[in-house]
């Protein structure tokens, strides 16, 4: 196999999915690029995830009382799921529309808008943005419940267009108070009760209730709206339909797009005033999705089949979420293919991370790229891979140390350690100087020698934890 | 949803329990056995993010609380992942654990008295106990359900013998969840993943399947416990359906059943405490099926609360059938219609 190849496979893995194997690799490596842009986008395949399985050995699972259950089954997903573009997408939509547990105090309502976006997000943005207006976590997230005919709040109104499509600047204060008005009876069934539980954190005395949406017609304000220039009747799927027409929203969906599988751009706040880091993409990507209806898997597709993606300028140029680093080193190491009580402490540690999913710092939700990375993130990052590829019994890190074995006979130079253990971690690409620092550091103990014994597996796993230290390494 | 067929053969009785981590309630209980005094234990599971709710808790049909013992862990006396509590001749009570792979026995004064358990697939071996019963000599039955078979031990835990094999044929066994010893001497399966019943001598014969994969009248979706009644009816736990169906000693269908649950004793002390919430809950419709677009059972069942939600457990005690709802935190009884 092509080395090149299998480097351009593992690039594409990274960012459409959570990595792969070097077996994987060599699997997709085998039907070539396009064939694995295909696999990914084939939603019709099974993913592999068995629900009746994960419901019977985790009750939270299903039940959703906290958002600890959801999160350790999302990573089982993000770990397992043989449809991984699916995954991640998932993951792109819950950046942008972040909406938190704080202010929700249970599970269940927030896995039904992560499913959502499951079922959805390859689809055409309006559909997706009126089904995101009537999720109950976003209605309680953003308030939408308080927003009255003749008593707007404006919560929702405003985030739908600064945050969710449009962007600062692209949009008047009136606009934003008839976007509000569409949206007035947008609501959540049996309201008070609702926000008294959540208010209490109560799951007395059946558990959570589940949320469900309520369009209440004599809360709505019927009164035609004048929204961006358009004339329409009041109703948000007017709103979302007149927003999803403009070419601030196509660009804003673009940059979002392009800075979460191509490589970092500044957090949104700052895109007013800084221009993307490749105006040529944003703008191949906003034409794709007028050229298709406003859908977003064709915009995907072409952004993976796009040189600015295959380009190596831009291969390790994006900061792994910790989402992204858990699940990776999770699918290397191979031991969660099964359920275990341990997975919520792996999916706490995304937590410790900095990226605690289904409950984000604020509805801007985390700004990712460097800032995923601070002294004690760092020391977390590291020592979080550190101690999963220390054991070489676990699968996947008995695998790795199967297949160096079997690249090199056993016997490797420390120059030959290194290049087969990043091989083996998912062809891994490294700068010299830190190839160096791992070759200084093989070579302290000379030339090694694997023959079944333990002390020379442990000398790979040591090398594979060395690696997972390394800037490339936690970038993607 | 909550109609049945004009059969009644049950009809609903009243709501014990709600959800608590210590004292009075259970958290995501998994199973209960009653003592013939009546004394009920249910056995708490909880969620490995919250692992309190691991315990038993003792109460009565009247709702008398007789306190909880067990806790989490993985010492003597404690549960990881416990799935079935079951009760012999002398009182004793048994539990299984499906990740601590073992079998834990109690006096009937609930304190631990021994455990057993080895993980593999040999004889006498076990992989993932799920569903536990005794039959009418005290020979204790284990649904080793990752091993697709029956084994059944003495109550010290000494190997008998084992029957069935993993499959889909006649008398294999799929990821086997609850079992019973009928009153008839026969042995019920509750087959999960074949989404059907087998019926066994407690020999490990095959007598016959009950139900197929469907959600129609006398079809099943991963199917966690079954009791039989003295007349040879079956009411089986129709997990993923949200239901408890009820199929004649031919395997007729005869009624289904979708819960109706009310305030508990224990939910309305809850509420008298906490007036605002039992203000806001009274004004509210808890039964708006007209605002689900989903067909989903499991999606439909977690909006609408007096409806079975994860029904995992069922027994029969007197003329009534007890039906334990993991993700309500409740049991729900129906009494025979004689």
């Amino acid at each position: 196999m092509e080395t090149k190849n299998v480097e351009l496979i593992a690039h594409l893995m990274r960012r459409a999915g959570f990595g792969a194997t070097r077996t994987e690799l060599e699997e997709l490596a085998a039907q070539g690029y396009e064939a694995t842009i295909d696999w990914l986008f084939n939603t019709e395949k099974d993913d592999g995830i068995e629900i009746d399985l994960a419901r019977r050995y985790h009750p939270d699972y299903s039940g959703g009382l906290g958002m600890a259950g959801f999160n350790a089954f999302w990573l089982h997903r993000m770990i397992n799921s043989q449809t991984p573009l699916v995954e991640k997408t998932t993951l792109f939509w819950h950046g942008v529309f972040a909406t938190g547990y704080a202010k929700l105090a249970q599970g269940r309502v927030l896995m039904d808008q992560i499913e959502m976006f499951r079922e959805h997000g390859f689809g055409d943005l309006p559909n997706l943005l009126v089904k995101l207006s009537k999720e109950p976590s976003m209605i309680l997230w953003l308030d939408n419940n308080d927003n009255h005919s003749g008593a707007i709040n404006e919560n929702y109104g405003r985030e739908l267009l600064e945050l969710f499509s449009m962007g600062v600047g692209n949009y008047t204060e009136d606009d934003v108070k008839e976007a509000s008005r569409a949206f007035t009876g947008w609501t959540v069934a049996n309201t008070d009760y609702m926000t008294m539980k959540a208010r209490n954190d109560s799951l007395w005395p059946y558990g959570r209730l589940n949320l469900h949406f309520e369009f209440r017609e004599n809360d709505h304000d019927q009164l035609e709206i004048d929204f961006l220039g358009h004339r329409d009747k009041s109703a948000g799927e007017s709103v979302v339909d007149i927003i999803c027409q403009q070419e601030a929203t196509a660009i804003f969906i673009a940059r979002h797009m392009y800075s979460f599988f191509v490589a970092d751009e500044p957090p949104v706040p700052s895109w007013p005033y800084t221009p993307p880091r490749d105006p040529k993409a944003i703008e191949m990507l906003v034409e794709a999705y007028f050229e298709n209806g406003y859908q977003i898997k064709p915009m995907l597709q072409r952004l993976f089949q796009a040189d600015f993606f295959k380009d190596e300028t831009v291969w390790y140029e994006k900061v792994k979420s910790p989402s992204e680093v858990v699940a990776g080193v999770l699918r290397l190491t191979g031991e969660y293919d099964d359920y275990d009580p341990a997975m919520n402490a792996e999916a706490g540690s995304v937590g410790v991370m900095g990226q605690s999913l289904v409950n984000p710092p604020s509805v801007e939700g985390w700004h990712w790229g460097d800032e995923w990375i601070d002294t004690g993130n760092l020391v977390e990052r590291v020592n979080f891979a550190s101690s999963h590829f220390n054991d070489v019994t676990k699968p996947g890190v008995r695998q790795m140390i199967d297949g160096f074995v079997l690249s090199t006979g056993g016997h490797a130079s420390p120059e030959r350690l290194v290049e087969v253990c990043l091989d083996q971690m998912g062809a891994v690409q490294i700068s010299h100087e830190s190839q160096g620092h791992l070759v200084a550091h093989a070579a302290r103990d000379g030339s090694l020698e694997v023959n079944g014994e333990d002390a020379g597996r442990r000398r790979v796993a040591e090398m594979f934890q060395l690696i997972a230290a390394t800037p490339e390494f936690q970038k993607g | 949803m909550a109609t049945q067929t004009a059969t009644q053969h049950l009809k609903y009785d009243r709501t014990l329990g709600y959800a608590a981590m210590d004292a009075r309630g259970f958290y995501y209980p998994v199973s209960l056995t009653i003592r013939p005094d009546g004394q009920m234990f249910i056995q708490g599971r909880s969620h490995d993010g919250d692992t309190r709710g691991a315990r038993i808790t003792v109460m009565d049909y009247e709702s008398n609380y007789g306190g909880d013992f067990g806790s989490y862990g993985s010492n003597d006396g404690q549960f990881t992942w416990p799935t079935d509590i079951a009760v012999d001749s002398e009182n004793n009570l048994y539990v299984a654990d499906e990740y601590l792979q073992r079998i834990s026995k109690f006096d009937r004064e609930v304190n631990f008295v021994n455990k057993w358990g080895v993980k593999g697939s040999g004889p006498g071996q076990i992989n993932g106990p799920a569903g536990l019963t005794l039959d009418y000599e005290d020979n204790l039955y284990v649904s080793d359900h990752r091993n697709g078979r029956i084994q059944v031990f003495t109550t010290d835990g000494e190997f008998i013998r084992a029957f069935g094999s993993p499959g889909d044929g006649v008398g294999q066994l799929n990821l086997p969840w609850g079992i019973t010893v009928a009153p008839g001497g026969d042995l019920f399966v509750a087959d999960w993943r074949n989404d059907r019943i087998q019926r066994f001598t407690t020999e490990g014969q095959f007598v016959r399947t009950y139900g197929e994969s469907g959600s129609g009248d006398g079809q099943l979706n991963r199917p966690a416990s079954v009791a039989v009644d003295e007349d040879g009816y079956l009411y089986i736990a129709d997990w993923a359906n949200e239901r408890v169906q009820i199929l004649d000693p031919d395997g007729c269908f005869v009624q289904k059943i979708y819960g109706e649950a009310t305030d508990s004793v224990w939910a309305q002390d809850y509420l008298d405490s906490n007036p605002d919430e039992k203000g806001a809950r009274s004004q509210s419709d808890l039964e708006q099926y007209h605002l689900l677009d989903t067909d989903d059972p499991h999606e439909i069942a977690s909006h609408i609360e007096p409806i079975f939600w994860s029904p995992i457990c069922v027994e029969l005690f007197d003329d009534k059938l007890f039906i334990l709802e993991r993700n309500r935190h409740r049991i729900q009884v129906y009494k025979k219609n004689n």
